[in-house]
């Protein structure tokens, strides 16, 4: 069975800036596939040059070996749901959808069928201006829908959606893959996408790291161990951290994470150096945590990471955690 | 192409753009008409009473009577100067697009870039003619009442809508497929519609103050020329024939539509 979506050797260069570099993956029908990397590294880039809306610099990206402009009725094959797209303010939920299928030849019936489907059944006839985030959301969750097509391309499609909404968004994904459709998910927190997705391509600075199985990811995760520390003296702790190799993560202003360590070690080390301790949570692996080391943890939008103290040394590689643990037993 | 026109027209029609526009046109259009009835308005009562029926087509032309074919055209034609309406129509057809950030929607129903500005072109198209229409019917029902009601013709007006409608109808469509030109050039809607404006209002008249010649090839003139009405500001001597004014702005808007198109293929939409 050909791939639903294929991606080989895409790169794209903006100006001296390359956002994806020799990306290839594919995404099989039936499957829900999450498309993970941190913000900037290329995911919207990579969605919109599948769309046919940027154009590549080097490689393909096709729907079952077609590009995009010449599906001939591209609409009622894949439906898309994108970042930093708009309505316009003054035109009502149902005649934005009306000029979609109007355009795309789709019998004006499904306007309201999938306005229903994403429960703005109530709301087709005011003005797009006056909903909020979440409506915005599920507007455009109809536009893709309403063509019925075989293949979702969802960009963060969880962005403004509330609990509720995002809830109702897993059960919607689980749904269209259980009808065979193929559902191509991006997202920058795996954790949102755990209970949802059946296969992973997680990109990093626009180049491929990993594309395999949720559960073979999940295996990788539960081999991993590590604490959670919670003190008001992070930065001397850091500071005694930095000069023995032991890898670490600041988690926010006044947690740190240490990968491998045990609390036998640490416990000690911390009384030995006289560190006030709010918290110390012994954590098997998370997801999230073997996906942000898969990608260095590197946030090109989040200064604290960006910057200095999330120095490559700082970090291990994926695997058995670190090599030596001075004056404990690991 | 049809079920793009459709589109097309339905995005227009549920936006405020084409209904402000019409309703400026309208307001000017009414102002020059009452312009003219200032200026000519005076001797038109001498036919007497306010009988409907009027002098009979016969006096139409005797040297007395204040309204000339010449004359009729022109009040006829009052709604002429919407052609620059109908510019800006087009202009924001396409830039509406971009501002919104409904261009995505659009362009993954209609993935090709010249089939996208194709449909533009032709809805505007329509709208400009339609627009054209519009001047001309409020003409004949503004113009047309208050000419009767001075003891003119009613029908010796309306017999100038053939030598009118067309020229003007033409203007307006043209017009239209210029402004989606410009539009898919550029794309920044504010941009788009101060080089517009600064063209028809500053640049033109300069342009034209210096090197006299140039008249009859910038829009305005060809504009003038295309519409068979002598109305129009400047000198009307050596303006091209009507119908090389009307293809002179067909080239203008079709150059602008596919230097535009190409540009818009080569462009990446973030």
């Amino acid at each position: 069975m050909p791939a639903a979506i294929e991606v080989r050797q895409l790169s794209k260069d903006f100006g001296s800036v390359r956002a994806v570099d020799d990306l290839s993956f594919e995404v099989v029908s039936g499957r829900v596939t999450g498309f993970l990397g941190p913000n900037g590294s290329g995911k919207t880039t990579t969605l919109r040059i599948l769309l046919g809306l940027v154009s590549a610099s080097s490689g393909t990206a096709t729907f079952g070996g077609r590009p995009y402009a010449q599906l001939g009725d591209p609409v009622r094959h894949v439906g898309a749901v994108l970042e930093a797209t708009s309505f316009h303010p003054s035109r009502r939920a149902e005649d934005h959808l009306k000029a979609v299928a109007i355009g795309a030849g789709i019998p004006i019936s499904r306007v309201d069928q999938t306005l229903e489907l994403v429960g703005l059944g109530d709301v087709a006839r005011r003005r797009v201006g006056k909903f909020s985030m979440g409506m915005r959301q599920r507007l455009q969750l109809a536009t893709a829908l309403l063509g019925d097509p075989e293949i979702l391309i969802l960009d963060e499609p969880s962005n403004g959606l509330d609990p509720q909404g995002i809830q109702w968004l897993r059960t919607f994904i689980r749904h269209q893959a259980s009808l065979g459709h193929a559902v191509l998910v991006s997202s920058h927190l795996l954790s949102e996408m755990e209970e949802t997705v059946d296969d992973v391509v997680i990109v990093s600075h626009g180049r491929l790291v990993l594309q395999t199985t949720l559960a073979e990811l999940a295996g990788r995760a539960g081999t991993r161990t590590g604490l959670r520390i919670r003190s008001p003296e992070l930065p001397r702790l850091i500071a005694l951290l930095d000069a023995i190799p032991v890898a670490y993560r600041q988690v926010a202003h006044d947690v740190l994470a240490i990968d491998g360590a045990s609390p036998e070690w640490f416990g000690p080390f911390a009384a030995q150096h006289q560190i006030v301790l709010y918290e110390l949570v012994n954590e098997r692996g998370s997801l999230e945590e073997v996906f942000l080391s898969l990608t260095h943890g590197f946030d090109a939008t989040d200064p604290r990471l960006a910057g200095g103290e999330a120095a490559p040394a700082g970090y291990a590689p994926v695997g058995p955690g670190p090599v030596q643990m001075p004056g404990g037993a690991t | 192409m049809i079920a793009i026109i459709r589109s097309e027209w339905l995005k227009m029609r549920t936006t405020a753009v084409p209904w402000v526009l019409t309703g400026i046109a309208l307001v000017i259009n009414g102002l020059l008409i009452l312009v003219y009835f200032v200026n000519h308005g005076s001797g038109g009562g001498g036919g007497g009473g306010g009988g409907g029926g009027g002098p009979d087509a016969g006096t139409f032309g005797v040297p007395d009577y204040p309204h000339t074919t010449q004359q009729l055209r022109n009040l006829l034609g009052s709604g002429f100067t919407g052609y620059l309406l109908a510019l800006l129509l087009g202009v924001l057809c396409i830039t509406t697009e971009f501002r919104h950030k409904t261009v995505t929607t659009t362009l993954l129903v209609t993935p090709r870039r010249a089939q996208f500005v194709a449909g533009k072109l032709i809805t505007s198209a329509i709208l400009g003619a339609l627009l054209a229409v519009i001047m001309l019917v409020a003409t004949l029902l503004g113009g047309g009442l208050t000419l009767t009601a001075q003891g003119g013709s009613f029908t010796d007006l309306l017999r100038q809508v053939p030598a009118v409608a067309p020229g003007m109808i033409l203007v307006f469509a043209l017009f239209a497929i210029l402004g989606v030109g410009i539009g898919s050039l550029l794309t920044n809607q504010v941009a788009a519609i101060i080089v517009v404006l600064g063209w028809f209002i500053i640049v033109e008249s300069i342009l034209v103050g210096l090197v006299n010649s140039a008249e009859k090839w910038v829009p305005t003139g060809a504009a003038t020329a295309a519409s068979n009405l002598t109305r129009g500001m400047g000198s009307r001597f050596g303006l091209f024939p009507w119908w090389q004014g009307g293809l002179l702005i067909l080239g203008y808007g079709l150059f602008f539509a596919v230097v535009g198109s190409l540009v818009l293929t080569q462009r990446d939409i973030t």
